[in-house]
């Protein structure tokens, strides 16, 4: 009841960014309770996706939300990480550790040369490279058929030594762990004196340039550093899908991505976590809800995810965490509070 | 003995095309001098603070930062041999508050910028140095007003004091008083006046009461060449200079 009560306190202050993204950190942590008491396994099932999208999303926030580059082509690094996991296991390779670490590398590089290639343009062209590089990418996999082409390969859940992923909850909580660790690290690194430099170049690159810096050398770490968040989140994915295949890289993933940015709050460190988790409840209740009252229509339930994302958009200004952010939020709680 | 110049250009040749901006220019600002650069509009002022900055490229010609020689470098690699600039349009991080954006002039100037885990805005160090940066123009009572908020004279100063930052030997303002209103200008006027014997500066401005208070030397430039050079007193009573720009009424 404190607790609740602490809550709704911090609630009327407004909800920092940073207490956000932590709450929502440690409900991750305790929601398989839940389930487990509630009888509900499957939700894990949809917890473990969500956390997998936020950091993949938490990735592509650095460089979208911090450093105002809008990269349409995200979804690369996620399909690399995957397969980076499907062609180790080719190859008899099966050692998780290995995995990751393999992909970061790999989507460090390739961002790396993607980065570096891309970032000599800006607005409109970078958002066209950065998806030309996707797309390149994606139709290299639809054509490599020793790993399944167009059809995709099926995977084993990876090898932690002792940690066994068929294990129930083991997957679950190195997806966690992975979240925690991107969070700690997205948090050092946005308010470190590398993170507000990149937030000075999306402000005003020229005035960064007269202090003797180069943006290019910000932009380009800061794209390295969120393909290898991708990367990880892409290698979680495949132990998670136990498949991967082209699609995982298909480009509306990468619109994705930037939809649950803009619906969490870009330039938030709880925006894209926050973002995964409406997107994709609305994702799993809005065709149910649609199929109610109209069941031709359940499939399209982004006739009505649509319209939620635009007010959102309007009225949120910041998305969801700008909406619990203490403007409204606050306005709305001392009203209740002046009544009792 | 005369000292070493801190600027030297020599032979600055620019084109655009048919329109010559910068026509065999050659050019020197002496240490701690207030060199005034004036000339009616299109006689490729900007343009040549733009090639000393190392934005536009000379077609020929060198640059000399205290007989370093800039023409080929950078602009970030000319700010760090010791160029420091205001521009004709505001030139701040507006999404920030002004010790923000001190402290992120003051972590550039110590070269720290590529660090990753202490919080920049809570580092006792760099407030302190942000603070000595702000202090110079007097706007340390308004440092956690954020930027987009600052009256545009504060504004102005907030960016000279970024341009200070890092302690230049070559201060390159171009218009500092530009929209400014009358009071706005007289305090630019005095910080600047403040500045004389501590940096070189190289400096355009339009308003004549103010460069002729400031200037210890005076550049008068029309259509991309110099057409004279001198102390205040020797281009006031240049007849050339009068009925190219000064006009001839006084």
């Amino acid at each position: 009841m404190t607790g609740l009560f602490h809550f709704a306190n911090l609630v009327r202050a407004g909800i920092r960014d940073n207490q956000l993204l932590w709450m929502l950190v440690a409900g991750f942590a305790l929601f398989p309770l839940f389930t487990h008491f509630a009888d509900l396994p499957f939700w894990n099932d949809v917890a473990m996706r969500i956390m997998l999208l936020g950091v993949a999303a938490m990735g592509l926030n650095l460089v979208l939300g911090y450093g105002g580059m809008v990269s349409f082509g995200h979804a690369a690094f996620i399909g690399i990480g995957a397969y980076c996991v499907g062609i180790s296991q080719f190859f008899g390779l099966s050692n998780g550790l290995f995995h990751i670490l393999l992909s970061i590398g790999v989507c460090g590089a390739l961002g790396l040369v993607i980065g570096y290639l891309a970032l000599r343009t800006t607005g409109i062209y970078f958002i066209m490279i950065t998806l030309a590089f996707a797309q390149m990418l994606f139709f290299l996999f639809v054509s490599l058929e020793q790993f399944g082409g167009d059809d995709g390969m099926s995977i084993d859940r990876a090898d932690f030594l002792i940690i066994d992923l068929y294990e129930p909850l083991r997957l679950y909580f190195l997806i966690w762990v992975a979240l925690a660790l991107v969070a700690l690290l997205l948090m050092f690194i946005v308010r470190s004196r590398f993170g507000v430099t990149l937030r000075a170049i999306k402000s005003n690159e020229s005035r960064i340039e007269a202090m003797g810096l180069v943006p290019l050398h910000f932009k380009i770490t800061s794209y390295v550093i969120s393909a290898m968040i991708c990367g990880l989140a892409g290698t979680l994915f495949a132990s998670w899908q136990e498949y991967v295949s082209p699609d995982i890289m298909h480009w509306t993933r990468s619109g994705e991505l930037m939809i649950i940015i803009i619906l969490g709050g870009i330039g938030t460190l709880a925006g894209p976590l926050l973002g995964a988790i409406v997107f994709l409840l609305l994702e799993e209740f809005l065709p149910v809800a649609l199929g109610a009252v109209a069941p031709a229509y359940a499939e399209n339930w982004m006739i009505l995810f649509g319209p939620l994302l635009i007010m959102v958009v309007l009225f949120g200004r910041g998305g969801l965490v700008g909406l619990l952010d203490k403007a409204i939020f606050s306005r709305i709680f001392r009203r209740r509070m002046a009544v009792k | 003995m005369m000292a070493n110049p801190v600027l030297d250009l020599r032979d600055l040749n620019k084109s655009f095309g048919a329109l010559t901006a910068t026509n065999n220019l050659s050019l020197t600002v002496m240490p701690g001098e207030i060199h005034a650069l004036i000339g009616p509009n299109g006689a490729g002022k900007t343009t040549l603070i733009q090639q000393i900055y190392g934005a536009l490229k000379p077609d020929s010609g060198q640059i000399f930062l205290n007989g370093r020689d800039l023409t080929g470098l950078s602009v970030p690699e000319r700010i760090r041999a010791g160029i420091g600039r205001s521009f004709q349009i505001s030139n701040v991080l507006m999404d920030f508050t002004v010790l923000e954006n001190g402290i992120i002039a003051e972590q550039a100037r110590l070269g720290q910028s590529f660090r990753f885990l202490r919080p920049a805005f809570s580092d006792a160090n760099l407030i302190e140095g942000a603070s000595a940066i702000l202090d110079r123009v007097g706007l340390l009572d308004r440092a956690h007003l954020p930027v987009g908020g600052l009256a545009h004279g504060d504004r102005r100063m907030l960016e000279l004091a970024l341009a200070l930052a890092a302690s230049p030997s070559l201060l390159l303002l171009d218009e500092p008083m530009a929209g400014a209103g009358p009071d706005e200008g007289q305090r630019m006027t005095e910080i600047i006046e403040a500045l004389r014997g501590t940096v070189a500066i190289l400096l355009i401005e339009h308003d004549m009461d103010a460069v002729f208070r400031l200037a210890d030397r005076l550049t008068v430039l029309v259509e991309g060449s110099v057409i004279a050079a001198g102390t205040v007193a020797e281009i006031s009573q240049n007849k050339v200079v009068k009925s190219a720009y000064l006009g001839d009424e006084d």
